[in-house]
């Protein structure tokens, strides 16, 4: 478990209806600061510069989807350690195990409940080994 | 060539037919049966010793005729007259008794009495005119008493004892007279009768043997033949038998070749080298190959395409050897034409009683199409997924923001409204999730992850999170006594969706302040969860589709109540695929009990 409360997330999300209910749920709900990234293609930089203590990812995404940003956060020294939680509107089971497995801290589907959202994202945060 | 071991071997074994056939020997023929042709044979030949008797009779009678014995010539006519007409008289009754009936014995003893009748005429001729006649008639009388003797041979042999009773009766008087005559000539003939007598009797039964061995081989071959005709007739049946199985078999193998002529599938017969050996014509429309072409050559390494990693190359060998039908292959294939198409085979490999094959059957159809369905569905269910839940996200997640009040207290009139839209949304959502879960169930691709977890403790959690659905409509979950542990091995995510949609259909069709009860059943090798409602009642009309998809008895309470209507279908697919049983009954008072049983895990 981290030794420090979950303050910073990172949101890479390209449906902009979406981002704006998640940035007022993790920041009135949840007293988060968050940094909403619409380009996958950039997502790496604004990780980089912004340094979440999480970052969020959706899975489709135009140009570069979810689990391919994620590979490529893994090859990244810079951003290969943050804990990625997935939020995905596919919901089946093997595909959430898939995530889980290829090392994701966690996975949410869509559509989420933006009241429970920062409980839900401490609450992985607070598995963290 | 057939080794002389088996045709030695052949040789030695005996059919049923014949051991019958060797059990009917001559010896073994029937004694009354040969009798009685031996009776046959001797009154056929009545005609002729009444022919004979009167022709010879009147001869002598002329021969020996004088006035001085004319009384005693006449009186021995009369006397043969008599005799002859006794054996006429004889002769007609023995050929009009039944044969079936008849006594032989009885129609023997008769003819015997007839032979010496007859003799005895001509003894008492011996007696009477031997020692009053010249000597010149003296000779004819002498040979005519030789010829009735060995006349007598030929036409009483078929029965030795009448002959010897008939000669008897000529030769006793006939030798008296010779013996008592007082010539040396005749007493030396007197000697000598007996020795021709004893020799004729002697040559009778000779040639009665040789008679009686006749009627018996006669008789044992009309048995033989009998029973040849019957063998012949059983063969004549069971060829006719044959013919019509073979008539049969030979119409189920126009059936077949009919039904693999003109079937949608390619059906080919191989070798089990894979040669193929027959195909049908859609085959040919398949792959494009003419069957003159692809027969003769490798099924495998002709159709099947580099590019298919499915077969390696012992499969086939290994397929061969187990021997067992193979079914749902699929393989890239390679049609003439250079296209490729996806194939689905069933293999079935034709043995014979002792288990060597004969052939393989292969059927295949062209799946290509219905791959490419399934690719575009799958992906339609994936975007459907995506782009309804990414509206529905923003939808949802906008109005709990509003109506949490996070963003401040809107007025009573918009929290209202919003509620509504809120709820509907989610029911939108509802229904989504759950046809894609009907989706995944009927096209097989639902995984269920069982572990083991203790039901009790299911069923309380779910009655605990969906408390604020119940109270919604007023109701309230209650258990019934203390819930029994019993542990189970399943989905648990997937069992907590069906105890929770039951729970929800019960608070639903509850009546306002109603309870919905739950019970716990430990029944030995299963567990049972019964989910009590006050509720209407389950309709007449609507029991036996209570369990199809979009099933509602009340589409306007629907409305007012929520509900896909996939529900219940959902759960007895899910009931079912952990191995359990879900169901309903009425209850005593009124009501509904809807319950599932599972199978209770042994650890």
């Amino acid at each position: 478990m981290p030794d420090r409360p979950l303050v910073r997330v990172c949101y890479v999300e390209d449906d902009e209806d979406i981002q704006k209910i998640v940035r007022m749920s993790l920041e009135r709900l949840g007293k988060m600061t968050i940094e909403i990234v619409s380009d996958p293609m950039k997502a790496i930089d604004v990780i980089t510069a912004f340094k979440p203590d999480l970052v969020m990812l959706d899975w489709m995404m135009p140009g570069m989807d979810g689990p391919t940003l994620f590979g490529k956060m893994k090859e990244n020294p810079a951003t290969r350690d943050l804990p990625v939680v997935f939020i995905t509107a596919k919901a089946s089971s093997v595909e959430m195990n898939e995530l889980l497995a290829l090392g994701a801290s966690g996975a949410i589907s869509k559509p989420f409940a933006p009241k429970e959202l920062p409980e839900q994202l401490r609450a992985i945060w607070s598995a963290l080994p | 060539m057939i080794p002389s071991s088996a045709l030695s071997e052949a040789s030695s074994i005996a059919t049923p037919a014949q051991a019958e056939v060797s059990a009917l020997e001559p010896s073994k023929a029937d004694p009354a049966r040969v009798l009685a042709e031996r009776v046959s044979q001797l009154y056929g030949q009545m005609p002729v010793v009444v022919i004979a008797t009167l022709v010879l009779g009147a001869i002598t009678s002329y021969e020996m005729y004088h006035p001085r014995f004319a009384d005693v010539v006449l009186l021995w006519w009369i006397v043969v007259s008599a005799v002859t007409a006794s054996q006429l008289g004889l002769l007609f009754a023995y050929r009009r008794s039944d044969p079936k009936q008849a006594d032989p014995k009885q129609w023997h003893r008769w003819l015997g009495i007839a032979a010496l009748a007859s003799g005895a005429t001509w003894g008492i001729a011996a007696a009477v005119f031997f020692p009053a006649h010249s000597e010149e008639q003296q000779v004819f009388l002498a040979f005519m008493l030789a010829g009735l003797l060995s006349g007598g041979v030929p036409l009483y042999a078929a029965s030795w004892p009448i002959y010897a009773l008939y000669a008897a009766s000529i030769v006793v008087p006939f030798t008296y007279i010779l013996g008592t005559y007082g010539k040396t000539l005749f007493t030396t003939l007197a000697v000598l009768v007996p020795f021709f007598y004893a020799a004729n009797v002697l040559v009778a039964y000779r040639i009665n043997r040789v008679f009686s061995d006749g009627y018996r081989m006669r008789h044992a071959y009309g048995h033989l033949t009998g029973d040849y005709s019957s063998l012949n007739q059983r063969l004549e049946e069971q060829i006719a038998e044959l013919m019509e199985a073979h008539r049969e078999v030979d119409a189920s193998g126009r059936k077949l070749a009919l039904f693999a002529e003109r079937a949608p599938i390619a059906v080919f017969e191989t070798d089990r080298n894979a040669t193929v050996l027959e195909m049908n014509p859609m085959a040919e429309n398949i792959f494009g190959y003419p069957a003159i072409e692809l027969t003769g050559r490798n099924l495998l390494r002709t159709l099947i395409s580099p590019n298919d990693p499915g077969l390696g190359s012992d499969w086939w060998t290994n397929f061969i050897a187990k021997g067992e039908p193979v079914t749902g292959l699929r393989v890239q294939c390679l049609r003439r034409d250079g296209l490729e198409i996806s194939c689905e085979f069933s293999l079935t490999p034709l043995v014979n009683d002792v288990g060597d094959l004969l052939s393989v059957i292969a059927q295949g159809r062209d799946v290509t199409q219905q791959l490419e369905v399934e690719r575009l569905k799958k992906e339609f269910t994936s975007t459907l997924s995506h782009e309804l839940r990414t509206p529905l996200t923003s939808i949802i997640g906008s109005l709990q923001l509003v109506n949490s009040g996070v963003l401040g207290e809107p007025d009573k009139d918009i929290t209202d409204l919003t509620v509504i839209a809120e709820r509907n949304a989610q029911r939108l959502l509802d229904l989504i999730n759950d046809l894609l879960d009907i989706e995944k169930i009927e096209s097989g691709k639902i995984e269920l992850h069982p572990e083991v977890f203790a039901l009790d403790d299911l069923v309380r959690e779910a009655m605990t999170l969906n408390r604020a659905y119940a109270e919604r409509f007023s109701v309230r979950y209650a258990a019934v006594g203390q819930l029994p542990s019993a542990k189970v091995n399943v989905d648990r995510k997937r069992l907590f969706q069906v105890v929770t949609n039951l729970l929800s259909n019960a608070a639903k069709f509850s009546p306002e302040a109603g309870t919905v009860e739950v019970s716990m059943e430990d029944r030995g090798e299963r567990v049972y969860v019964g989910i009590h409602d006050r509720g209407a009642g389950i309709p007449e009309n609507f029991r036996n589709r209570i369990f199809s998809r979009f099933a509602q008895a009340d589409s306007a309470l629907t409305r007012q109540k929520g509900g896909t209507g996939l529900g219940l279908s959902i759960s007895r697919r899910l009931v079912e695929l952990m191995n359990g049983e879900i169901g309903f009954v009425d209850r005593e008072g009124g009501g509904t009990t809807f319950w599932f049983e599972l199978p209770k895990h042994s650890s």
